[in-house]
């Protein structure tokens, strides 16, 4: 098979995976219906999603050897799964838990692509303190039933569209990327040592091109923020010490005539 | 093709994971029985002491407890009310009790072994699950804010008022005691160089100073953090049972409950790692254990076991303040939090910043031996003046008169006139 050829039934595959996301998203996100067309909307719409996701993969693996780790493609899958499944749920609690199982599913591939501390760091921010944070209030706010928005989905069929479209396309840029140029990055010597004999060979094969992320990975991530981008650091903690100060002060803002009465009632 | 043995690093880590869940498991079982010695000691009975070989008259001293109490929970009806929302019910004993266990991949626990020289693995093995992990530190963060799910989710999906309080309140007290705990941790991270926690053993090892001496209000402010995220007593609101019957477990029974009430103790040991670990020296005690990262197999032996004591010196502390001290009110737990350990967390941090950043200085001024006295004096400085000031200025919060609130949310004074 000639390459040019290949590709084109890359793309051809490709289009259809869209497709199938596309119209399989739009299916699956929330109508309001109910009954059995909603039932049956949502059955086949799982199903076109579990066949945009095999095309897919099988884009990305005659790309560029995208998803040959059994691990890689294990997080991937729960990370984008979790992501589908937090805009189709309908309760937003139920969104929230996919959504953390979806950053979960980040923090993973980004550990298997050696970035330990921007993994760690999306479980800490994210999942452990926004998304509570975002529970705390859902669940203090809606203790009986939701509110007839949540039921309901904006414009599903554009938005899918154009979901689907993105994902195909990142798909195509990363994928044409990591397959390009011959010696750019680390895929090509991971090739190598998958094809030489022996697991030990491959972890010795493997091992430089490994190591710029994991040998002191954590102090050379501190080097360069701040080193090269110390202002940009800066400028983001002034905006978060802004922005909490305006919180206080905004939750703190009584009218002095209050402010004299409640010491008043407080006195007696 | 590769055979179809998997890697010796893949065994190695197996084995260690196989030893580490057993050992915990087993462990939690048998604390167990010694907090309910520490309870019947402290209360001047007797506890348990009956139950040893079954279908003999052989006692000792009670050691059978724990398999007979878990026999017991284990066989009890694992019960499902009907409105709860079964999915999430499920789950949340899960969720925590995979976060508490998971923490245990970037913990060390003991020092390393001698070379074993079996081909593949690296020498020297490192007791120690995951010991490529470059970031151990924000690992056990990272996991101890997950188990804040299992607690807020099993509170909510229960759809019990008792259970929704319970899951709320203790995921309030988690996220803000996760701020001191993190500024006790910063302080060590900054002092030892590095986010691996072997890694700040060793230091700790090569000067002998551990760090609750060189950063005494770090050590105190990382103390009662930990006890406010292991949900121990002053701390133990979430299921505070004169309040909330049994808090954010209320509608548990039988094995999952088995696996909170696991979970919670497992954050104990966590909590007792860490403080050994980062602030008692870990493996290391003056003149019994060598600061060298080549050690015989008694060394490596002692090591564990100076490890282990420690520990298990910390739990037994957690245990006895357990049952000596009476509950915190809520407003006082968050006026701790946020007017007494975050201040006093910021100094800590800010002392060993400058400390460490001049350190060099007054070595060349001084000498290295007097540099390192001023060093450890400064902090000792620090902490008494923070610790007097914490105690003068903070608002004490602990009298009964009402609070009043004014913010926009609180109609309370507007109800009371009517």
């Amino acid at each position: 098979m000639s390459p040019g050829e290949g590709l084109s039934m890359t793309g051809s595959i490709l289009a259809v995976a869209v497709g199938c996301a596309a119209a399989s998203l739009w299916l699956l996100l929330p109508r309001g219906e109910g009954g059995v067309r909603e039932r049956m909307a949502r059955r086949f719409g799982t199903l076109l999603g579990c066949v945009s996701l095999a095309l897919f993969i099988a884009t990305g693996h005659r790309l560029g050897g995208v998803g040959e780790e059994a691990v890689f493609l294990v997080v991937a899958l729960v990370a984008v799964i979790s992501g589908a499944a937090t805009i189709v749920t309908r309760s937003p609690v139920y969104s929230a838990i996919w959504f953390a199982l979806a950053l979960a599913g980040v923090a993973g591939v980004l550990l298997v692509l050696g970035a330990q501390f921007l993994g760690v760091a999306t479980i800490v921010v994210y999942a452990g303190a926004i998304l509570v944070m975002f529970l705390f209030v859902l669940m203090l706010a809606q203790p009986s039933g939701m509110a007839p928005y949540d039921r309901v989905s904006n414009e599903p069929l554009l938005s899918a569209v154009a979901g689907a479209v993105l994902l195909g396309l990142l798909t195509l840029f990363i994928g044409r990327l990591s397959a390009g140029p011959a010696d750019c990055c680390a895929v090509p010597s991971k090739a190598t040592a998958l094809g030489s004999e022996g697991a030990q060979d491959s972890a010795v094969a493997d091992a430089p091109s490994a190591d710029p992320l994991a040998a002191n990975h954590v102090a050379r991530l501190g080097g360069e923020l701040f080193g090269r981008h110390l202002l940009a650091v800066e400028a983001a903690g002034v905006l978060l010490l802004v922005a909490l100060i305006g919180s206080i002060a905004i939750v703190s803002r009584t009218p002095p005539e209050e402010r004299v009465e409640l010491a008043r009632r407080a006195d007696a | 093709m590769t055979s179809f043995l998997p890697a010796p690093t893949t065994i190695a880590a197996l084995v260690k994971i196989g030893l580490l869940v057993g050992g915990l498991m087993t462990a939690a079982a048998y604390l167990v029985l010694v907090e309910r010695w520490m309870a019947a000691w402290v209360q001047d009975r007797k506890g348990p002491n009956r139950v040893g070989i079954p279908l003999t008259k052989i006692r000792l001293f009670g050691l059978g407890q724990p398999l007979a109490d878990g026999l017991k929970i284990i066989l009890k009806e694992d019960f499902t009310p009907r409105h709860v929302d079964k999915v999430l019910y499920a789950a949340a004993p899960l969720v925590l009790l995979a976060a508490s266990l998971a923490i245990f991949a970037a913990i060390p626990f003991g020092s390393v072994l001698p070379p074993l020289g079996i081909p593949g693995l690296p020498d020297p093995v490192p007791f120690l699950v995951a010991p490529g992990l470059d970031v151990g530190v924000l690992w056990v963060f990272a996991l101890s804010s997950i188990a804040v799910y299992g607690v807020l989710l099993g509170g909510w999906a229960s759809n019990n008022k008792y259970g929704f309080l319970g899951g709320l309140r203790s995921s309030a007290q988690l996220v803000a005691y996760e701020i001191p705990l993190g500024l006790g941790l910063l302080g060590v991270v900054l002092a030892a160089g590095s986010l691996k926690l072997d890694a700040i053993m060793n230091a700790q090892a090569e000067t002998g100073v551990w760090y609750a001496f060189a950063q005494p209000l770090g050590f105190i402010v990382f103390l009662v953090a930990a006890f406010a995220e292991a949900a121990r007593l002053p701390f133990d609101l979430p299921e505070a049972e004169q309040e909330l019957v049994g808090g954010y477990h209320t509608e548990y029974s039988g094995i999952k409950l088995l696996l909170f009430l696991v979970s919670e103790f497992l954050h104990m040991v966590t909590a007792a790692f860490l403080i050994v670990i980062m602030f008692l020296g870990g493996w290391h005690l003056w003149g019994v254990t060598g600061s060298s990262q080549e050690v015989t197999w008694v060394g490596a032996l002692l090591r564990f076991a100076i490890l282990s004591g420690k520990i298990l010196g910390v739990i037994l502390f957690f245990m006895l303040v357990r049952w000596s001290w009476p509950r915190f009110r809520f407003d006082q737990l968050m006026n701790l939090a946020w007017k007494v350990m975050l201040p006093l967390g910021l100094a800590n941090l800010v002392t060993v910043a400058t400390v460490e950043e001049f350190r060099p200085q007054l070595a060349a001024a001084f000498g290295p031996s007097a540099a390192g006295w001023i060093a450890l004096l400064v902090p000792w400085g620090v902490f008494f003046v923070g610790w007097i000031a914490a105690g003068l200025l903070t608002p004490s919060g602990t009298d009964n008169t009402p609070i009043l609130t004014h913010g926009p949310l609180d109609v309370e004074h507007e109800l009371v006139e009517v």
